[in-house]
């Protein structure tokens, strides 16, 4: 005898399975068994990842799937091979593309079209009726199945321990002889050992949306759905030998690996019949031509024939040309684009224009990314214009057509904050209780459950029920919840690709899914290409064109150099607003620190202020180097060889995992899969091996063991939150542009932001703030000189412009509605209602909102008074005759305070041109000491101030436990406040509330770098009423609350 | 009659009705929420929360940001409406008159009612203060039109007063706001710069009408009592009058009898509803030709009573003359007090859960033996068999889930369950025989094994193996193993139940 175990539901069948597939396959090794099948419901999802934990451990996967039908029995079905397995990718892509996302909508008929070398088990019914037979219904359906799927259909016997157990396998048995089908033996497995029934029931819950107290019969009564040991089965089903012998003969007949799909590339990749390294290198040559002089070809011929003869090798030629067609297409286009990634900078993508970073001129040796020890396939992340992605994207569906071209999935997990509110709620906590369990868990990088963590928020923690709760969360977290869509993954295939894995519809019309995440492609041998879109390129590009309407200067990414010391200059001093990822706080905080001079020190910079290097501390280290005040030293020449660049220290994701290698001894493989696993939350046992493996490792090869912890941890923090240098050194490139255009060009560089918003940290007002202060002068909206995007106003070539703010900073206006103003604006506009065909009352009103009337002579009451008349202006008939508005008496409006303007344009526009809204106040605050946060400058270390000021940004890094940074703005420029957490505490009202804020503290000045360590703040909310002179207006309400990052 | 109105606003209705029934939360800052396009909103805040600034419309997220102890607590849309209702209801005693504004405010009519109280001062302060008792914080004002008063309540000084023909000079200095416009009309009038009410009086009429619509101008004209502002009582006030028109003339005395008689059924049906009986009542018999007869009855303490009214009227029937015949009747209740309601007729119901009898009965039941007990089971979904029923707690408890009929169950359940000595094939196969009460019992058919686990959220323990059994005498148990068959140690059997 014998027994296979051919009915498992694993976490994949979201919020029904209560373990993960690798778990199950390792179950099923240790108890012996030689082959396991998965059959989640009507998906493939878990597919993946059980047959690579079978892989690992040699045992057979039965690749399979329960499929739930809309109107019959749920059938369980096995591919034979290849051609059965299309056949179901085929099948479950039919009903996905039929039902809205996350269902699957099938019918029997579907079944029979598509059920060529599957075999098929009808799954068995719970219960026997009050009469002990069974249902009428699904003696109809096996009767149905036995007819249209015969020779392949088995009917399902399982033991569920449910009391009628051996009347209802009588009743089956006797049905199949009727039908003449064949018995089969099933477990109906949910989870792996027995001791996960707790879990299963919690799924249960959170599926039915109840709690375990009202769960009742829903759940399931016993623990029995465990995958139990073969001799345990065989004593089941003792009486039925023929079904134990049949799961043998199922799992002999479906010999079908995953390992047998082939990844073909498209041919439309090659012409005249190259192959596609013939193809490939003639591009690159073509391109190497034209990137390089003769003198520098010559130089670089050697790397490119390196790299050539490595993608040869690798078979890797396809790839390049997969991302290669877009990037050139996007390039006729002229979209902008940016490649990143561990292939991306090397001399053949540069050659190709993939990427605009010369990798020889930083050094970034190709080879330090990719190896023909690390199996890894390369990886090519291409930004594009984000406003523009979308181009890109259609193009690549137009050419391989619909069904060829699929994106990635993405499996969203439980995340602690996820687990534990699931798990709280189903056991019944309150929403009170449930909300305080989430604020314990602070940042979503703690990912531990330490009980203590919860003592100080008042919990119990000895309460067994509240054990129960986070055991069962701990166990929660990692678990599959459901698919989503990569943010621009995609695969691209010869063939079609419902064949190769199932798709799923995705939110967005006409896009398809699959099944897959990219780590399921990876190991499968899939390559998938990225097309991903970035704010700051679309912002690079409208200021390329700007500059070239407006001084006739053209510029291109490739064509920058990177050695501008004004651009340098600017960046020390942290004057970035605005910049490409060097614009944050954080990183503005460390400039001055830096003082970046050349190219890779921008490089170091963008990896420098991350999580990783920061939770690792090693920004001091490097900061006391690179100022030579601490010695540069190496604990041996290994590692000096990968650390050299950094001054000693690891900066680069790939530096930590180098070290693995080098001191440690980890393979390359190895080395990765520690990256991988610190990615993921589910191993937590994983990484700690891997800790132990890395410290005697590189104790044993005679280090300090507290320098190989250091490594470590340093390594714990690159894992999700790391940069490679490759992807900074793209990143770098763009920072360096945009702070050019920022340094030489203020007026493009402020234009081209605030067109391509929302984006970045800053609101408009601060964009024009700054932009301002650089020198430029800022136009008012207007309706006969502004477009919908803002411009730039001047004589050719003179430097600056005066920016003219556009329609599309006015709030609730849209494009289209004004598009006929400008379209008719042949001469300048004189009367409000000249407009008044074109335009809507509301779109006027709006426009009068925001004081757009001024050259026609009103402001913005009067223009609204003249609005409100046009509502009762003649139509139709009496067209064009006179109302009774002309000759009303003139009204005297109520005045309108310069004050009250402001506040009225930071309602409309978010931002005002006429005043900044504190310097109405200034008079007020004088009285109190209170400093402009220009004159900070001026104070010494330590001395006590007072300053005040609009809140733009509050800020509470996890890397920083308990601080809070908050930003205020002046009409003069900018403060920076730290608050310790106990201010906070005390304060967090104040903060949270306020809009203007006052606080006293004193002046901490660190090379250069001037913060306010508050002591107190004050609320100044009800000042801003007075910009209104009314007790009950709604200055309070216009402006911006301020960004939070929690 | 010159009108005079008050209204009501209550800043905390919903948040004073809570704090009445949870006093423990008087100290505590906490809010109302409702979901609004996906996002948590403050709908109602205490007074404590509305120190701490948070006002209605905020994020929950925001305020509890801000204020980590905030309780918020779940809404539901129709309850203030229902409370503001139910408020209405309670001061129709100080006036007949009352109309409901769901925005959350009470209008009175008092014309002539303010004096019964001395005064619309005192009227005012008991008002405030009875509402006080209650827990409810109002703010009242008193003018002579809704508009006015209603400008106080919201936005002047709490308790003010304006006498007649003075609502101009209190209304024009006060915010725009105060003349109940829509938020948009509002928002635009303050973008011009209308801040008080006088900014707009000063425009001409004609201007703002084209401008604003009619609206603004109404609502000027209705605060300055220049035009009527009609009020939907909460209430209907309709006066206790039947009419009876016939379709032939009457002339006999016994059609005015049958006629009198189901007057008086509709008019005491309606004054018995309202807990009320009549004094006095006037009979009116309107003739062919035009002319009225009536007659009056008067009672001794208010009375619903059909027949004892009929009985009085019946004594002046003689005294009316039909002459060519009355073609209608009305009956009209002149006087009516406050009545205790006495039952008409004897209570006839049938025997059921409802019927007192059977609850007296089981009471007896128990007085007499009180080994006795009688208890009523419901079923509960629960898998383990011992919590798969609970306890009614009274006679009328309705079950919230089906009785189960997919698995057997006995119609008696032992408890606790009895040990008894089993031989059984191990490891889970049915038993063969069991002995209990010291009798050997040979079994025959069985079947199982079901089996059950704890509520581990509840319990902790072993499960059971449930077998069905019939011995060799046809009688049926129900038995079960604790745990899974162990080499080392005996198992524990025990018999839980019996079948019928």
């Amino acid at each position: 005898m014998g027994y296979i175990e051919l009915q498992i539901t694993s976490n994949f069948s979201f919020l029904r399975g209560a373990s993960h597939p690798e778990e199950l396959v390792e179950q099923a090794v240790s108890l012996g068994y030689e082959a396991i099948a998965i059959t989640d419901r009507n998906s493939l999802a878990g597919a993946v990842r059980a047959h690579v934990a079978a892989r690992k451990h040699r045992i057979h996967f039965i690749l399979g799937c329960r499929l739930d039908l809309l109107d019959g029995s749920s059938l369980l079905a096995y591919p034979k091979n290849k051609k059965g397995y299309s056949q179901l990718c085929s099948l479950l892509s039919t009903g996905n593309l039929r039902a809205e996302k996350g269902k699957c909508h099938l019918y029997k008929k579907d079944v029979y079209a598509y059920k060529q070398d599957i075999i098929f088990v009808v799954v068995p019914p719970a219960t026997l009726s009050a009469g002990f037979e069974l249902d009428a219904i699904f003696i109809e359906n096996s009767t149905e199945y036995a007819a249209h799927l015969s020779g392949q259909v088995y009917l399902g016997l399982s033991r569920i321990y449910q009391g009628d157990d051996t009347k209802r396998l009588f009743r089956l048995y006797d049905l199949a002889e009727q039908l003449h089908i064949p018995v089969v033996a099933l477990g109906d497995v949910h989870y792996h050992i027995p001791e996960r029934r707790a879990l299963q029931d919690i799924l249960t819950c959170v599926r039915e949306k109840c709690t375990i107290y009202t769960a009742g019969f829903r759940l399931h009564p016993n623990a029995e759905r465990y995958l139990k040991p073969q001799g345990e089965m065989e004593r089941l089903f003792a009486s039925y030998p023929e079904a134990l012998e049949h799961t043998i003969q199922i799992a002999d007949a479906c010999r079908f690996s995953l390992d047998e799909l082939e990844y073909v590339y498209p041919e439309e990749l090659t012409q005249e019949g190259r192959s596609p390294q013939e193809e490939l290198e003639i591009w690159v040559w073509q391109g190497a031509k034209k990137r390089f002089n003769e003198e520098e070809l010559e130089k670089h011929t050697p790397t490119i024939q390196m790299e050539l003869d490595f993608i040869r090798r690798k078979n890797y030629a396809s790839y390049f040309l997969t991302v290669y067609d877009y990037v050139r297409f996007a390039r006729e286009r002229g979209i902008l684009c940016q490649g990143r990634g561990s292939a991306a900078n090397s001399i053949v993508c540069y050659c190709l224009e993939i990427t605009s970073v010369n990798p020889t001129d930083i050094k970034l040796l190709f080879a330090r990314f990719m190896s023909d020890a690390r199996d890894e396939p390369p990886d090519i992340d291409v930004d594009f214009e984000h406003e523009r992605r979308e181009e890109v994207i259609q193009y690549i569906y137009e050419k391989y057509g619909r069904d060829r071209a699929a994106i990635v999935a993405t499996v969203t997990q439980e995340r602690v904050k996820g687990a534990l509110r699931d798990v709280g709620k189903a056991m019944g906590l309150s929403m009170d209780a449930l909300n305080r369990l989430s604020q314990t868990i602070g940042s979503h990088w703690d990912s531990t459950l330490e009980p203590d963590r919860f003592k100080e928020h008042g919990f119990h923690v000895e309460d067994p029920h509240f054990r129960k709760i986070l055991e069962l969360a701990e166990q929660l977290i990692g678990f599959p919840r459901q698919l989503g869509q990569h943010t621009g993954g995609f695969v691209i295939t010869q063939g079609k690709i419902h064949e190769l894995c199932p798709i799923i519809p995705a939110r967005m019309e006409d896009r398809t899914n699959l099944e897959w995440n990219k780590d399921d492609l990876e190991a499968l041998g899939f390559l998938k290409v990225d097309v991903l879109g970035l704010g700051m390129l679309t912002c690079i590009r409208k200021g390329f064109d700007l500059i070239k309407k407006h001084y006739g200067l053209e510029l291109e990414l490739t064509s920058m150099k990177t050695d501008d010391p004004q651009v340098y200059a600017m960046i020390s001093l942290a004057d970035t607003l605005g910049v490409f990822q060097i614009e944050s706080r954080a990183q503005m905080s460390m400039l001055p620190r830096l003082k970046p001079e050349t190219f890779y020190d921008l490089v170091i910079e963008v990896a420098i202020v991350r999580p990783g290097p920061i939770q690792g501390d090693m920004v001091h280290p490097y900061l006391r180097r690179r100022k030579k005040e601490e010695p540069i030293d190496y604990p041996s020449e290994e590692i000096e060889s990968i650390l050299e660049r950094t001054l000693g220290v690891p900066l680069f994701q790939e530096q930590a995992m180098e070290i693995a290698i080098v001191a440690a001894g980890f393979t390359p493989a190895e080395a990765d899969a520690l990256r991988r696993s610190m990615a993921t939350f589910k191993s937590k046992g994983e990484v700690s091996h891997f800790r132990d493996k890395m410290v005697n490792g590189m104790v044993a090869k005679g280090y300090e063991e507290e320098f190989a912890q250091r490594v470590f941890k340093q390594l714990e923090g690159f894992g999700s939150y790391g940069f490679p240098e490759s992807h900074a050194a793209s990143f770098a490139l763009l920072v360096y542009v945009s702070s050019w255009i920022k340094c030489h060009y203020p007026d493009v560089f402020a234009a081209a932001l605030l067109n391509s918003q929302p984006m970045g940290f800053y609101q408009p007002a601060q964009i024009i703030i700054d932009a301002r202060r650089h020198g430029v002068e800022v136009l008012p909206v207007d309706i006969n000189y502004s477009v919908w995007d803002n411009t730039l106003e001047g004589e050719f070539e003179v430097k600056p412009h005066k920016l003219r703010l556009g329609f599309r900073q006015v709030k609730g206006l849209k494009e289209e509605n004004i598009e006929k103003l400008m379209q008719y604006r042949h001469n300048p506009y004189t009367r409000v209602d000249e407009l008044a065909d074109m335009l809507s009352v509301f779109t006027l009103e709006r426009l009068a909102d925001a004081d757009a009337f001024r050259s026609i002579g009103l402001d913005r009451r009067q223009a609204l008074w003249e609005v409100a008349a046009i509502q009762d202006r003649q139509v139709a008939l009496f067209k064009g005759q006179d109302t009774a508005s002309p000759q009303e008496k003139q009204i005297r409006l109520p005045f309108m305070s310069d004050s009250e303007h402001v506040v009225q344009d930071y309602a409309t526009t978010g931002l005002s041109i006429k005043a900044h809204p504190v310097s109405f106040l200034r008079k007020k605050l004088d009285l109190l000491h209170v400093l402009p946060t220009d004159k900070l400058s001026l104070v010494k270390n330590g001395m006590p101030v007072k300053v005040c000021g609009l809140i733009t940004v509050r800020q509470r890094p996890g890397t920083a436990k308990g601080v809070l940074f908050v930003t205020i703005e002046d009409e003069t420029g900018f403060a920076n406040l730290v608050l310790w957490g106990k201010v906070f505490e005390k304060y967090r009202r104040e903060i949270l509330q306020a809009k203007l804020l006052m606080v006293t503290g004193h002046i901490q000045v660190e090379e250069r770098v001037i913060h306010v360590v508050v002591q107190q703040c004050f609320n100044l909310n009800s000042w801003l009423l007075e910009l209104e002179n009314t007790p009950e207006g709604t200055a309070e309400g216009v402006f911006h609350k301020g960004r939070n990052f929690k | 009659m010159l009108k005079r109105y008050a209204v009501l606003w209550f800043p905390f209705l919903l948040t004073d009705w809570y704090t009445k029934h949870n006093p423990q939360l008087t100290d505590t800052p906490f809010v109302f929420a409702m979901p609004e396009r996906g996002r948590m909103c403050v709908s109602a805040v205490s007074p404590l929360a509305a120190e701490l600034g948070v006002i209605p419309n905020m994020v929950v997220a925001d305020a509890r940001a801000a204020i980590p102890k905030l309780e918020v607590l779940q809404d539901n849309p129709l309850r203030k409406e229902r409370l503001l209702k139910s408020m209405g209801l309670w001061c129709m005693r100080y006036t007949p008159m009352v109309s409901v504004d769901i925005s959350g405010y009470l209008i009175l009519d008092i014309t002539g009612c303010a004096h019964l109280w001395g005064g619309e001062e005192a009227y005012l302060q008991e008002i405030y203060l009875q509402l006080k008792q209650k827990g409810y914080e109002a703010r009242i004002g008193i003018a002579s039109t809704i508009g006015a008063a209603w400008a106080i309540a919201q936005y002047g000084q709490h308790g003010t007063i304006i006498p007649d023909n003075v609502q101009q000079e209190v209304l024009s200095t006060m915010p725009i706001a105060c003349l109940r416009l829509e938020s948009n009309l509002l928002e635009r009038l303050k973008k011009l710069g209308f801040r008080t009410v006088v900014s707009v009086m000063q425009i001409p009429p004609q201007v703002l009408k084209r401008r604003f619509g009619e609206d603004l101008g109404k609502r000027v004209r209705q605060a300055l009592g220049e035009e009527e502002e009609l009020i939907t009582p909460l209430k209907p006030v309709i006066p206790y009058a039947e009419r009876l028109p016939c379709l032939e003339p009457i002339r006999t005395a016994k059609g005015i009898e049958i006629a009198i008689e189901k007057l008086l059924g509709m008019l005491c049906k309606r004054l018995m509803g309202e807990g009320k009986g009549l004094r006095k009542a006037k009979l009116s018999c309107y003739r062919v030709d035009g002319k009225v007869k009536y007659i009056e009855v008067g009672t001794s303490r208010a009375s619903a009573h059909i027949a004892h009214l009929l009985d009085l009227f019946k004594q002046q029937i003689p005294t009316i003359a039909p002459g060519w015949g009355i073609e209608v009747f009305v009956l009209e209740a002149i006087k009516v007090e406050e009545a205790i309601p006495t039952q008409e007729l004897l209570w006839s119901g049938e025997g059921n859960l409802e019927n007192t009898a059977l609850a007296e009965l089981l009471d007896r039941f128990k007085g007499r033996d009180t080994h006795c007990r009688i208890r009523r089971f419901l079923p509960d979904e629960h898998y383990w068999p011992e919590r798969s029923i609970k306890l009614a707690t009274s006679l009328t408890e309705k079950r919230t889930t089906t009785w189960r009929t997919d698995r057997p169950r006995p119609t008696h359940l032992l408890n606790p369950p009895h040990p008894i000595e089993v031989t059984a094939p191990i490891p889970d196969y049915p038993p063969m025989l069991f002995r209990y009460n010291g009798e050997v019992h040979l079994i025959k058919k069985a079947d199982g094994p079901e089996r059950i686990e704890r509520a581990w959220w509840i319990e902790q323990g072993e499960h059971r193996d449930y077998y069905y059994v019939e011995d060799d005498q046809g009688r049926r148990y129900w038995l079960f193993r604790l745990g899974h068959y162990q080499g080392d140690r005996s198992a524990n059997w025990y018999l839980h139940g019996f079948f019928a």
